[in-house]
């Protein structure tokens, strides 16, 4: 550890403490993060092995922030692990900010939000494709190089080791605003689909510069949807009666999602309603969207 | 979240994403690759896999672990050089990777039981430090594609698709590539061209009917090149020979009829000048003889096809 220099706290990220810090040999910026990864007796614990070598293996894609190195320092006595990831420079969540607040409110250029929305699609994709998912993508995870217009997905819940549990670990994972109506009704069995509901919500806020389902409790979160996509019926979501969180809730009818997203032209809320899609099964896959003609005009060879 | 060799990207329990992502693997498994096995000091190498086998013998190890171990002592040596002068360090390299293959694999492994039985004994805190060592120098990069990974893709080739009988050609490349892991030549091929090499020798040793079809298949898959192809089979015939005869090289001749002999799976027609340069650079008599025996396999498998 003595080979980089602490500089500044610049997160609690939702696995701990992120530092900023400064390799003292090379100059290179870097993340810190410490796990709550304890050597003990019998060496390496074997969950923080097998889910480093994933998180090592996943980071091959540009579109995922690169591990670039797993560091142990002695604390009490005991061997702690620190990750060393590239350092960006901000965050998705502080980009839309800049866009909505400060001296030079304006939207998000339609090339911009585009260009995002497909880096994103194509890390979701490499996860995916890897059999791992996110669970908790929202635009404080999604890193941005704003130079180089490039966005990489942060903080890959694998998990376990180096997640302090919140309750029980199958449930509270994903931030509220972003999290899938499924993993809202209780379901225990999660899939691809809980990331890609998090990446329209994402979609939309980009478009909108504020956030599309903002709840404050489960319950506000799934009205929130409900009140915008209708109150899920069996024929739409066969099973939403049978999850275990599910009440006769108020019925609403749909609304016109266009009308939440003014903005983005009739192929943007074409992809967007099919991240959107109450069954998950449903649900638009990462990689056929990024075949979706929202990205027609895009210059997919720079990726 | 167990490392399996058979799909070794996925670790969601979630079947739907069971086959992985076969253009994934292909993607990935040139980055598996050691790019300097002439760098591998070959009496380090040897005295470790074997350290390696003697330690799965004694404790009846489950057989990838084992072999995921040689896969991380090949990676390590082809980075560090262990000074001849300590040879405990080889024998703590095979300690500590068999600790981190079997960590991988979620088996279970008392380090006292492999320790002990002869040579050194190291306390926790010596393995754990060499654990870290190898991790630093793999770069952590455990989730090895190995041959094994390509196993049911290049399965999915064979006809008639029985499940018996696809079993039996799996366990029967598994055991050819359990044994082939001897032999260093097998590092120079894609793990996706050891698999499907493995899969061959297997089907042609097995399934002697259904054998030219598979080939023809195989070979005409895109992400397999057949010269390597044909490369590997030699390479494999010759370490599976040799692994089955133990040290007795001279009933090499004997070995066409053996029913162990996987050699010349691709049966190409080959000029002997052709297959010289496919066998390497040694020349010794027992090279000659695998060359003889190969091409008179070339012309049994050019019959039954």
């Amino acid at each position: 550890m003595e080979k980089y220099e602490k500089l500044e706290k610049v997160g609690e990220g939702t696995y701990g403490k992120v530092y900023k810090a400064q390799d003292k040999a090379t100059g290179q910026l870097v993340a810190l993060k410490k796990t709550r990864l304890e050597m003990d007796e019998e060496g390496i614990p074997p969950t923080a092995l097998r889910e480093i070598s994933l998180l090592q293996l996943l980071s091959r894609s540009i579109y995922i922030v690169r591990l670039l190195n797993v560091e142990q320092v002695e604390k009490n006595g005991k061997p702690l692990l620190y990750l060393v990831f590239e350092y960006l420079d901000t965050d998705l969540k502080k980009f839309i900010d800049s866009h909505r607040r400060g001296p030079n409110p304006r939207p998000i250029p339609s090339p911009i939000i585009q260009s995002f929305l497909y880096q994103l699609c194509k890390g979701v994709a490499h996860c995916h494709s890897h059999g791992v998912l996110h669970r908790d993508l929202k635009p404080q995870n999604l890193l941005v190089d704003k130079e180089k217009g490039i966005l990489k997905i942060a903080d890959l819940g694998l998990g376990r080791a180096f997640t302090i549990p919140l309750k029980s670990y199958t449930h509270e994972i994903v931030t509220l605003w972003y999290r899938a109506p499924e993993v809202l009704l209780g379901t225990t069995h999660y899939s691809t689909g809980v990331d890609i509901w998090s990446v329209g919500c994402i979609f939309a806020e980009m478009v909108r510069r504020q956030s599309l389902f903002p709840g404050d409790s489960e319950l506000q979160q799934l009205l929130h949807i409900f009140r915008l996509l209708g109150t899920p019926t069996e024929e739409q979501w066969p099973g939403v009666g049978s999850l275990r969180d599910w009440h006769a809730y108020p019925q609403w009818k749909p609304q016109n999602l266009a009308r939440a997203v003014p903005s983005l032209e009739p192929e943007g809320v074409d992809l967007l309603s099919k991240m959107l899609q109450y069954d998950p099964a449903n649900r638009i896959s990462a990689k056929a969207a990024m075949e979706h003609p929202y990205f027609d005009s895009l210059d997919k060879s720079q990726f | 979240m167990e490392f399996d060799l058979e799909n070794p990207l996925t670790s969601s329990e979630d079947e739907q994403h069971g086959w992985g992502s076969i253009s994934a693997l292909f993607a990935a498994e040139a980055d598996h690759m050691i790019s300097t096995v002439g760098l591998i000091d070959l009496s380090s190498r040897r005295d470790a896999v074997s350290l390696v086998l003697q330690a799965q013998f004694d404790c009846n190890l489950d057989p990838f672990v084992a072999y995921l171990a040689i896969n991380y002592i090949d990676r390590f040596l082809s980075k560090r050089k262990i000074p001849r002068e300590k040879p405990w360090i080889i024998q703590l390299l095979s300690i500590a990777c068999l600790s981190l293959a079997s960590k991988m694999r979620k088996t279970n492994l008392m380090l006292a039981d492999f320790q002990g039985k002869e040579g050194f004994i190291f306390d926790a805190q010596t393995i754990q430090r060499m654990e870290l060592l190898v991790l630093g120098t793999l770069d952590w990069r455990m989730r090895s594609v190995t041959p094994f990974s390509f196993l049911r893709f290049f399965i999915s080739f064979f006809s008639p698709a029985q499940p018996p009988l696809l079993q039996a050609l799996k366990a029967h490349a598994t055991q050819i590539l359990l044994k082939a892991q001897n032999e260093i030549k097998m590092l120079e091929f894609k793990p996706s061209v050891v698999a499907a090499s493995s899969l061959l020798s297997a089907a042609y040793e097995i399934f002697p009917i259904q054998f030219p079809a598979f080939r023809a298949a195989v070979s005409s898959c895109n992400f397999v090149d057949e010269d390597k192809l044909w490369e590997c089979s030699i390479v494999i015939g010759a370490a599976t020979v040799t692994a089955t005869d133990g040290c007795d090289d001279s009933s090499g001749m004997g070995v066409a009829s053996s029913p162990e002999t996987p050699v010349t799976v691709l049966g190409r027609q080959s000029s002997s000048s052709e297959s010289e340069t496919a066998v390497g650079s040694s020349s010794d008599g027992r090279e000659l003889k695998k060359r003889r025996t190969t091409s008179t396999l070339h012309a049994s498998c050019d019959h039954s096809g």
